[in-house]
């Protein structure tokens, strides 16, 4: 089976989330200030790590395909796009669930919050795009024009808690966290990069079935 | 009084609730859209 590899991330991602979920709610200390609500951190912080290394992905695919120009590029860059936009919206849920306890707020229009949101509206937006052009061709280009265009609001996202004075608190270090803590952080950043990696691996299969079947209805036409 | 926030598992609940909840649906909708295009 060709897609064998797959389906082991896959499960290799979900085994390592289970573990580390059970680390993070259950082995790991509350944290001083935030007590339990801390561990919220566990999977908020790793499915921020995730969807900024999909995007990533999805800009340097986006380039794949303005140079070299075949379709496997585009089907990555629609693959990626699609499961970046997927973990961004599920990082600003997760994020809204922690503000309200921590903050007082489900919402605050704080530059890092803000700055999330357009990086998974400028990507949603770029999905909506695709659909209206009915040129494989032209829809490809667009899309990475754009996804290039989009991608400048990642190394913002990442670096607006330094940049300016924000509600959101800055990255933690390992040196400044406690061990156990460190410990379900990596594991869950392993099994949220696992799983990414396997949504996208099954999304670029069924970009291309569909990417094969326009063509091929194109050549008939 | 020690400053820390009391509480709270409900809010951690809905996080991996909504996590685990995101994640199986797109991965189900993937693969249910994935057989529909095999021939």
């Amino acid at each position: 089976m060709k897609d064998r590899w797959e389906h082991l991330v896959g499960l290799l991602g979900l085994a390592l989330f289970g573990f580390g979920t059970w680390h993070g709610l259950v082995v790991a200390p509350p944290d001083i200030y935030m007590g339990d609500v801390q561990r919220i951190m566990y999977v908020h912080v790793p499915t921020a790590w995730a969807a900024l290394l999909t995007l990533t992905f999805a800009f340097f695919v986006a380039i794949g395909w303005l140079v070299r120009g075949t379709w496997r590029w585009d089907a990555l860059q629609e693959a990626s796009i699609e499961v970046g936009v997927v973990l961004g919206a599920l990082l600003i849920a997760q994020g809204s669930i922690w503000a309200r306890p921590t903050w007082g707020v489900w919402w605050d229009w704080d530059p890092r919050l803000t700055t999330s949101a357009v990086l998974v509206l400028a990507f949603a937006g770029i999905l909506a795009l695709r659909s209206f052009v009915d040129d494989p061709r032209r829809r490809a280009t667009w899309t990475a024009v754009a996804a290039i265009v989009a991608y400048v609001d990642v190394p913002i996202v990442y670096f607006s808690v330094r940049w300016w004075r924000s509600l959101h608190q800055v990255q933690s270090s390992p040196d400044t966290v406690d061990k156990p803590m460190v410990l379900a952080l990596r594991i869950n950043a392993f099994a949220l990069l696992f799983l990414a990696t396997w949504l996208v691996a099954r999304r670029y299969r069924l970009a291309r079935a569909r990417n094969r079947a326009e063509l091929a209805d194109m050549e008939a036409a | 009084m020690t400053g820390m926030i009391q509480g709270g598992w409900e809010f951690v609940q809905a996080a991996y609730g909504v996590s685990i909840a995101t994640l199986a649906i797109y991965a189900i909708s993937m693969e249910l859209r994935l057989r529909k295009e095999k021939p």
